[in-house]
């Protein structure tokens, strides 16, 4: 009895799934919509490729980061006054007249972590900058933003100063950038400077200041944009009244793989942001603009990995 | 007892008949470019594929971005200035198989595809070759085609570092599993 009443529950269990079984077929999917369902978030929360191509734009460092293992070379010029004085046919618009020089390098150390390098002709300073990315903006807009964090020091070991540490100067900065469509890309970024003497060295001048920048890059070929950047520093000091300068600049950025080259005009004379922030009074205005280039080259020390196939 | 196993049997014989889809979520793809400077390589394990055996329908998804080069800016110039791949996040393929083989007897059968293959935006009709393999019930599908750049309008500018080639040779590996609900 017991087994016989165990068989019908057996057989009624399996006609149960076998009933279940073509009743699924039915409704079972189409290889279509299978795929589909299949295939459908495979490209959410991808982060978005390269809302700059490069990890500067004229003055701004932007939230690219260099990849593991990859180093970034970078040799960037800023020329003479085209329209004054010193400038003109003379000096072939300042080309004659170099004045800053930026040799550079930014090192991956994880996809997320640079480590940058450099030297400025202005004030020989030297510079160590960390820059860590913190968010990646991505293309369902889960991060409408990227953000990149950056922390400096610079140290400028020729000249007469008081201390050592007087020859000290510090940065931090946040970046916030958005790629807006395709082509246009947009960035802000809160600076604060302290310099432990201040640049210029004059009465009155501070230490340390807030400064914001904004930049923006609009792609007009594949391989070609236009870039603005703007600096300001809020400072009692650093007013048109003394003599001081909003830096701006104009460029037009060309990549090549491998290489990024951008072309610019500005009126800052200063490359590194220390500078630039701290000490700019070449005006557009007076004609004292100038032409600037930025290469950057690309290598990567990723060794060949072996082949899965 | 024995019609205990009986019943058994012929549920899992009812089972065995029932299934007709099969999907593979970690399809792998190669692609293989041979360029002057410098051979471009990449792959990918992130394709999904669905078959369906009675029919012999076939299709393949492959998001462009989890196709992994050797060198990162290689991957971004791919994405960037080859496959458009904000645009184009996938390439597909839809077709079907001619004279389907038995999944349900191990062996080896070579068979041609046809079918509409998506790349780029731009869809293609191909007819393309590969193998199919059951193994204990267990089917997996290799193939191996030639992906011409013009075919899809893929651009290869002048300027840029690493030139990849006219044509791209693609491998595809696949194993699939019954689909359940």
């Amino acid at each position: 009895m017991k087994k016989s009443i165990i068989l019908i529950a057996l057989l009624a269990l399996c006609i149960g799934v076998k009933a279940q079984k073509t009743d699924t077929a039915k409704k079972e999917p189409s290889a279509d919509s299978l795929m589909n369902s299949l295939s459908a978030d495979d490209d959410k929360h991808e982060h978005i490729l390269s809302a700059f191509k490069a990890t500067r734009l004229i003055f701004s460092p932007t939230t690219e980061m260099v990849r593991k293992k990859n180093l970034n070379f970078l040799v960037i010029h800023r020329f003479g006054d085209i329209a004054t004085g010193p400038g003109g046919a003379r000096t072939l618009f300042g080309l004659d007249a170099v004045n800053d020089v930026y040799i550079g390098f930014e090192y991956g150390v994880s996809d997320n972590f640079n480590i940058n390098f450099g030297r400025s002709t202005i004030g020989q300073l030297v510079e160590l900058q960390l820059k860590y990315a913190l968010l990646h903006q991505t293309n369902d807009d889960s991060s409408p933003l990227g953000i990149a964090l950056m922390g400096g020091t610079g140290v400028r070991p020729y000249g007469n100063f008081g201390s050592f540490g007087d020859r000290l100067s510090y940065i931090a900065q946040a970046v916030f950038s958005r790629k807006f469509t395709q082509a246009f890309s947009l960035e802000v970024s809160p600076v604060f400077v302290s310099d432990n003497q201040p640049i210029p060295n004059e009465p009155g001048n501070e230490n340390s200041f807030f400064s914001l920048t904004a930049a923006g890059r609009l792609k007009v070929t594949k391989h070609m944009s236009i870039l603005v950047d703007w600096e300001h520093p809020f400072s009692n000091y650093r007013t048109s009244a003394n003599g001081f300068q909003d830096p701006l600049g104009f460029g037009a950025e060309f990549e090549t793989g491998g290489h990024v080259f951008t072309l610019n005009f500005t009126n800052a004379r200063a490359i590194s942001q220390i500078n630039s922030l701290s000490n700019s009074q070449a005006s557009w205005g007076r004609g004292e603009y100038r032409f600037g280039f930025t290469i950057s080259r690309m290598f990567d020390f990723n060794r060949k990995k072996e082949k899965k196939w | 007892m024995k019609y205990l196993s009986m019943l058994l049997l012929a549920w899992l014989t009812a089972f065995q008949a029932g299934q007709d889809i099969y999907i593979c979520k970690n399809a792998k793809i190669n692609m293989y470019s041979s360029a002057p400077i410098e051979d471009i390589e990449a792959n990918s394990a992130g394709a999904v594929s669905v078959y369906k055996a009675s029919t012999g329908e076939l299709s393949f998804s492959l998001p462009i971005r989890s196709l992994h080069f050797e060198k990162s800016l290689m991957e971004e110039h791919f994405n960037e200035n080859y496959m458009e791949s904000d645009k184009y996040p996938k390439a597909s393929f839809k077709g079907k198989i001619q004279s389907p083989p038995d999944v349900s007897k191990d062996g080896t059968y070579p068979v041609n595809v046809t079918g509409e293959l998506e790349v780029h935006g731009i869809k293609q009709t191909r007819t393309i070759k590969g193998e199919i393999k059951v193994n204990g019930g267990v089917i997996s599908m290799t193939s191996e085609f030639i992906v011409k750049c013009a075919d899809h309008k893929i651009d290869i500018p002048q300027i840029v570092f690493h030139h990849i080639a006219e044509n791209i040779r693609i491998r595809v590996a696949a194993t699939y599993a019954p689909y359940k609900n």
